[in-house]
């Protein structure tokens, strides 16, 4: 499930399994929804490197003046502090009471990357400014702006790595807005599932050849007969494997095999067909005939285990075949 | 062709924001030129207006390796200049470089928070210069520019707006003001944790322990404040404010510094000082400088009343305190213009006052050896001898200057046989060196003399530009007698309210050229009366004032853990307020959105499914599929949330007035359960 499986040692980094052990834990109590509301609970903040620096400068800026005896070094020293407390309100202000919306992803194929979209929704009537998204973990931020009263969205990408049903991995919004020394964070587990499918195999062989029609077994051409033989104009949409390029040559026109014609066998498509021994690889080719097929305009059906999808071609028929796969 | 300013307005954000940064840089720098080593100032100018460039016509930075270049060239120079890396002279020179350097590998946007750092310390060293209101006007200023480049780093999408950035930064100083202001008065303030560094005396301008050839020169040109008084009743004649300060009695030739005598206290003459005639009484403001010197009227008898300091006379009349005064002070004292002082009778300790460098100033001596064997003062007691040296002042030709060049080795020859000019720093010289030539003791005073009164607020001020060395010789039965030589070269000089101007600059004179002189001085003195208050209640605000606080709040007898207390409570109490505020936050949500929001919870109350975000309008429709179109309660409902939806659509000043009567109905509908 997780998208970050490797765990530090236990007796190799002992600080660092604890450290693991306890976000693993602390992460595991926050609530799943696809609709997050910051409030104080679950906004954090803690200074940044720069603020700690400017904490020091502070101090020097004080003892200079007490030193020095200078009143008006008191006056900048304190009127500092004063808009490093007031830019820390405003850094934790800029998230709180924000809301973030997740937008359902698109399912993907596994190693390609999935696109969350996240709309950030700002009932204030001032605009937050500088918030950034990230997957929990990682350093690649998109920044934007919330205008007030208004909504943005943001697009955060993610790599499943295998395939199946996958949580949307855990989010954190952040800002450092306006000063840069308080880092203001939240982490979010959104609800929503992606779909994800087995990654096509590059360069798959050819589709396997179909089995008879069943009641139609004597008619069952043997391997190699010319299966393919009724020809029609050719009609828009038409892929282009099924012109007939040498007909095509000599009549001056393009020429289409007729798919009605060639749909006496049924294409099957099973484990058994792709010849390989690893369950995943059987997979991945099952998905590279899936999208051929469909992309050929047959019909094609999938055995799979005990689930059988009878043989169809369209959208509906991709999507489930995409789905079985995955998830079986 | 594109106009300058249309060219800036294209400039990439990166851009834009390195030329802004380096405005500030350079205001923040600016007021510390005259402070810093020449080669520093142009190196910084040098490198900041390279970066500008590179800047304005997207060139790449430099390598890394002309910045270590550049730094080790830099420290180098400092060595050379300072002789050390530390200090604060030393220190202040390293930063400003250091500031200009970083500009060239300001790459990243958080390397602006070490030109930030660094900028606040350059901004706190401007006041061991000057605490006066222009310089904290400037350096609010410059606050408000770093704050504002701060806060467009964290804005991290798009090219937004400077002014945008400046107005959140400006809300954030307004917001921290109040703590300013309270941290200001109610934190404990402290007397000095460690010994202050020697160099913070050089800097600022005032009287010198040693009196060199040229060094009043420089505070004659140096208009500001060195004290403020009021006085008690009729303020003295002019010709008699003279202000004592060290008193010079040893030359080596070049330097006049005070005696230090080898004689034990017990035989060292005594003061001796006899008053009399009605006294002045008045209060003093001394502006910090820096110097254990409290500068009085000649001649005060009795200690001057002031906290924090223990004041004590020296035989030579001038009041002194055990440390430095780096603060504003403030004393009360009672001086008699009426007085004389000294041995009355010749005594040992006399001798010192009449010695003098070998070598120098041969025709000098030449000259008192003549006046000696003159036969007219053969019997003279020395007062006739004083007085044919005055009148020699008077009528020989000498000329009183601010401008009077470089003296030579000979300064006394050159003075009364060469250049015969001068200001009052030689014409005294040269005259306690003539006496002494003539066996009169003689010595160096040197001080404020006169003043100005305001107009505005009735108080005295005494410039720097008043500062005035004069003489005192000992007369037989008489003891120490003031003569102030320059009185005799340029009477204006001394005892009248007419100023010797300092020569004014070419740009000055075009500036001030064609203001009244009246209304000059008008505008001066308001000036003066609004920094005046400036001290009063920022720069004098000390732990007395801070105690004083206290007790009119109602304390007892209050002590600094008081003031601890205090603090404590209003950080408790601003707590208290932030949350207050955090709530009108979620207050200030919109009226609209908030009727809605209500609206849909009653709904879900009633089992009605929403999703959330739902419009008004999707609402009724789930409702009415709850409860079918027929039910009553929901016909009203319905009715009120599309007219809600209406109203949303609606210009803003239709929304403002009549949400408040769907708020109304809102109360009143009946909600289905």
């Amino acid at each position: 499930m997780s998208v970050a499986p490797s765990w530090p040692h236990p007796l190799l980094h002992p600080v660092a399994h604890v450290r693991a052990q306890f976000q693993r834990w602390w992460q595991a109590r926050l609530p799943l929804t696809d609709s997050f509301t910051l409030t104080q609970r679950n906004v954090y903040i803690l200074p940044t490197r720069p603020g700690l620096m400017l904490g020091v400068t502070l101090l020097v800026l004080l003892v200079a003046s007490i030193n020095y005896q200078l009143n008006l070094g008191y006056l900048l020293t304190f009127l500092l502090a004063g808009c490093s407390l007031v830019a820390m309100h405003v850094c934790h202000a800029t998230l709180r009471g924000l809301t973030m919306h997740l937008i359902a992803p698109d399912p993907v194929f596994t190693g390609a990357t999935a696109i969350i979209g996240i709309n950030l929704e700002n009932r204030r009537q001032s605009t937050r400014f500088g918030i950034g998204l990230a997957l929990l973990g990682s350093s690649h931020w998109s920044w934007t702006d919330v205008p007030a009263q208004a909504n943005a969205t943001v697009h955060v990408a993610f790599k499943p790595e295998r395939r199946g049903l996958h949580r949307v991995p855990a989010l954190t919004a952040e800002t450092h807005f306006p000063l840069g020394t308080f880092r203001v964070w939240t982490v979010w587990r959104p609800a929503a599932q992606v779909l994800v499918y087995p990654a096509p195999e590059p360069h798959a062989p050819a589709l396997p050849l179909g089995e008879p029609r069943a009641g139609d077994a004597a008619a069952a051409p043997g391997p190699g007969s010319g299966d393919y033989d009724g020809i029609r104009a050719y009609r828009r949409g038409d892929p282009l494997k099924l012109v007939v390029w040498k007909k095509a040559a000599r009549a001056n026109e393009l020429v289409s095999r007729d798919t009605q014609q060639v749909q006496r066998h049924e294409l099957w498509l099973e484990p058994q067909k792709t010849g390989l021994p690893q369950p995943e690889q059987q997979l991945s080719r099952l998905c590279a005939w899936v999208l051929q097929a469909e992309q050929q305009g047959l019909d094609y059906g999938l055995r799979l285990g005990g689930l059988e999808i009878k043989p169809a071609h369209g959208e509906a028929q991709k999507r489930r075949c995409l789905q079985a796969l995955a998830l079986c | 062709m594109l106009n300058p300013l249309h060219h800036l307005r294209l400039l990439p954000r990166d851009s834009r924001d390195t030329l802004f940064m380096l405005g500030v840089i350079a205001w923040v720098v600016l007021p510390q030129v005259s402070h810093l080593p020449l080669w520093c100032s142009l190196l910084s100018g040098a490198v900041m207006l390279w970066r500008g460039w590179l800047a304005v016509t997207l060139r790449p930075l430099p390598a890394r390796w002309w910045l270590w270049l550049l730094l080790v060239l830099t420290v180098g120079a400092t060595l050379f200049t300072h002789k050390t890396l530390l200090g604060r002279d030393a220190g202040l020179t390293l930063i400003v470089v250091l500031l200009a350097l970083k500009t060239l590998e300001l790459r990243a946007r958080r390397d602006a928070f070490v030109v930030f750092f660094l900028s606040f310390f350059m901004m706190l060293s401007n006041f061991f210069f000057s605490q006066s209101l222009l310089t904290a006007g400037a350096m609010l200023i410059a606050l408000l520019g770093l704050l504002t480049a701060l806060v467009n780093a964290h804005m991290p999408v798009g090219k937004p707006p400077l002014l945008q950035a400046a107005r959140i930064a400006g809300s954030m100083t307004l917001l921290g003001a109040p703590i300013m202001v309270l941290l200001f008065l109610l934190f404990p303030r402290l007397a000095p944790l460690w010994g202050v560094p020697s160099d913070a005396m050089s800097g600022r301008s005032g009287l010198s322990a040693t009196m060199q050839v040229g060094n009043i020169a420089s505070l004659a040109l140096d208009d500001s404040i060195a004290m403020r008084i009021r006085f008690e009743g009729a303020p003295p004649r002019q010709s008699d404010l003279y202000f004592r300060g060290p008193v010079l009695s040893i030359f080596d030739g070049r330097n006049w510094q005070p005696l230090r005598s080898g004689l034990p206290a017990q035989l060292r003459p005594l003061p001796n000082l006899r008053v009399q005639g009605a006294p002045v009484n008045y209060q003093v403001t001394l502006e910090p400088n820096q110097r254990p010197w409290l500068l009085l009227l000649d001649a005060t008898p009795n200690a001057p009343l002031l906290t924090g300091f223990e004041a004590r006379m020296t035989p030579e009349l001038q009041w002194l305190v055990e440390r430095p005064i780096t603060d504003l002070l403030r004393y009360t004292a009672r001086s008699y213009p009426d007085f004389s002082h000294g041995p009355l009778r010749p005594v040992a300790g006399l001798q010192d006052y009449l010695e003098l460098p070998f070598g120098f100033n041969p025709r000098t001596l030449q000259l008192a050896a003549e006046m000696r064997r003159d036969p007219r003062y053969a019997a003279d007691d020395g007062t006739q001898l004083v007085a044919a040296v005055l009148q020699r002042l008077r009528s020989g030709g000498y000329v009183y200057t601010l401008e009077p060049g470089v003296y030579g080795r000979d300064s006394a020859d050159e003075f009364w046989f060469d250049r015969k000019e001068g200001f009052c720093e030689h014409i005294a010289s040269s005259f306690v060196i003539l006496l002494r030539a003539l066996k009169l003791p003689a010595r160096v005073v040197t001080g404020y003399q006169g003043g100005e009164q305001n107009p505005v607020d009735g108080f005295w001020t005494v410039r720097q530009s008043d500062a005035h060395a004069w003489a005192e010789v000992w007369l037989s039965g008489r003891g120490w007698v003031r003569v102030d030589p320059t009185a005799a070269v340029a009477p204006g000089r001394v005892g009248s309210l007419q100023r010797l101007q300092a020569p004014r600059g070419v740009i000055t004179e075009a500036l001030l050229g064609n203001v009244s002189p009246a209304l000059a001085l008008n505008l001066r003195a308001v000036w003066d009366a609004v920094n005046n208050r400036w001290n009063q209640s920022v720069l004098n605000y000390t732990q007395r004032t801070q105690l004083n606080l206290l007790k009119n709040l109602g304390f007892e007898s209050p002590s600094w853990e008081d003031l601890i207390y205090l603090l404590i409570g209003i950080v408790v109490l601003a707590s208290l307020g932030g949350a207050a505020w955090t709530l009108r936050d979620r207050l200030r949500q919109d009226p609209w959105l908030r009727l809605l929001a209500q609206a849909a919870k009653r709904l879900q109350k009633a089992g009605v499914p929403l999703a959330p975000n739902s419009p008004p309008r999707r609402m009724a429709e789930q409702m009415h599929a709850r409860f079918g179109p027929e039910h009553p309660a929901a016909q009203r409902i319905g009715d009120w949330l599309l007219r809600l939806e209406a109203l949303r659509y609606a210009p803003p000043a239709a929304q403002h007035s009549r949400l408040p009567a769907l708020q109304r109905e809102f109360k009143r509908l009946r909600w289905p359960t």
